[in-house]
């Protein structure tokens, strides 16, 4: 009996030595891999989404080579409605090399829009969760994961109509001048046009007219939209439907009611 | 009283060999500990209670082996071994938190899967423990053919 326990004994101590140098070493090298993540960029893509691109810079310098090495945004509002999401994979990440990438989450503002008009015209903070993921020696894995809190700013904040002008431009018309103000707090720039139309107390519009926004981001804009009216539906006027269209998104009818 | 006396002298000789090779044993591996412990240095600035989980684990596991070494020769030897191969599996189960090890760190929540690591290691501390038991049921049957010759 004593082969064979000694044959087990031989077995045990070796598979204990390779186990724990196995373990050792593969934490201990992670302190030779360098993740580096740069300033996120903003942009417009082609078919008018948001683009958040964050660069990902991993210099595997350890001794083995890293496995499934994820990254996952997860970006929702205070109810928990998810925004957008966006996942990075690569599959190895060669021991030695450095490893460069782009993690990439595109919102679609009408997307959102439909969720939560108030988007548009009030700042609010939203939920990130961010995940990185990976597997160290392409063994063991690991999951690292936040909450962070992102500032939203709407495009048309503090949107309003101001006092409406009035100045005769026929015998049967009129001309009316509606002020429009409103900040853009996003943080892109705001490009396209409003259009309003008057309607009377039976639901008829009456006149319609429309201007182009140019509102870089952080900006106040303030224009008059010019439009005419008959004289005779001056004291009809009972609300104004406002229609937004621009490159990211098309939003309307804003219904305002006139005191 | 001579003879008494002899074997006296030959019982404290052997206790004084075992406890040697128990102290030898004892420093080689605190050596091997601490040598180690430099490896997983990271490990311990990240998850605050490693260092504490591991000296633990290594100073019972030192106790048992000075007390193993002490009874060399006897059945408790052998009862000792496989006690040191459950302590391992147990407090292997006990302080990997049944292998998903999950730590917050300032607002990151960490998670390792060591799920893979742990099940072999459990694999090994049965391996160990039944080589004891096959120590334990040879050490008895050699007293036994031992008495009977």
């Amino acid at each position: 009996m004593r082969i064979p326990i000694r044959m087990i004994s031989l077995a045990t101590t070796f598979f204990w030595i390779f186990l724990i140098g196995f373990f050792i070493s593969a934490v201990y090298s992670i302190k030779d891999v360098q993740f580096g993540f740069e300033e996120p960029q903003m942009k417009l893509t082609s078919d008018n989404k948001i683009l958040f691109s964050l660069p990902i810079t991993i210099d595997n310098n350890g001794y083995y080579n890293i496995g499934s090495f994820n990254v996952t945004t997860e970006i929702s509002d205070k109810e928990g409605f998810m925004i957008a999401q966006g996942s990075t994979f690569i599959s190895v990440i060669e021991k030695g090399r450095q490893t460069v990438t782009t993690h990439n989450v595109t919102i679609d503002i009408d997307d959102l829009l439909q969720n939560n008009q108030n988007y548009l015209f009030n700042d609010t903070e939203l939920e990130v969760r961010e995940t990185v993921g990976m597997k160290l020696a392409e063994v063991i894995p690991v999951q690292a994961s936040t909450n962070l809190s992102m500032h939203w700013g709407a495009p048309l904040y503090n949107f309003t109509l101001g006092e409406i002008e009035y100045t005769p431009y026929n015998l049967s018309h009129i001309l009316v001048a509606v002020p429009i103000s409103f900040e853009n707090h996003a943080s892109f720039d705001l490009t396209g046009s409003i259009q309003i139309q008057i309607y009377n107390s039976v639901d008829i519009s009456v006149g319609e007219g429309q201007i182009t926004i140019e509102a870089p981001q952080n900006a106040p804009f303030q224009r008059n939209v010019e439009l005419t009216i008959p004289v005779t539906q001056i004291a009809e006027i009972r609300y104004f439907e406002v229609y937004f269209s621009t490159q990211l998104f098309s939003f309307g009818p804003l219904v305002i009611s006139y005191d | 009283m001579t003879e008494e006396k002899k074997n006296f002298k030959k019982h404290l000789q052997k206790f004084t060999f075992k406890a040697l090779k128990a102290t030898l044993k004892a420093i080689l591996l605190y050596g091997i500990y601490f040598t180690l412990s430099i490896f997983l240095a990271p490990v311990s600035e990240i998850l605050p209670g490693f260092q504490q989980i591991l000296e633990t684990f290594v100073m019972v596991y030192i106790i048992l082996m000075i007390i193993g070494e002490l009874t060399y020769g006897t059945i408790v030897y052998h009862f000792l071994n496989a006690a040191k191969a459950l302590f391992v599996i147990l407090y292997m189960i006990f302080a990997l938190q049944r292998g998903i090890v999950s730590v917050t760190v300032q607002n990151v929540n960490l998670i390792v899967d060591l799920r893979l690591f742990l099940s072999t290691a459990i694999l090994l501390g049965l391996l160990g423990f039944a080589k004891s038991t096959l120590q334990a049921v040879n050490f008895l049957n050699e007293k036994a053919e031992h008495i009977r010759l």
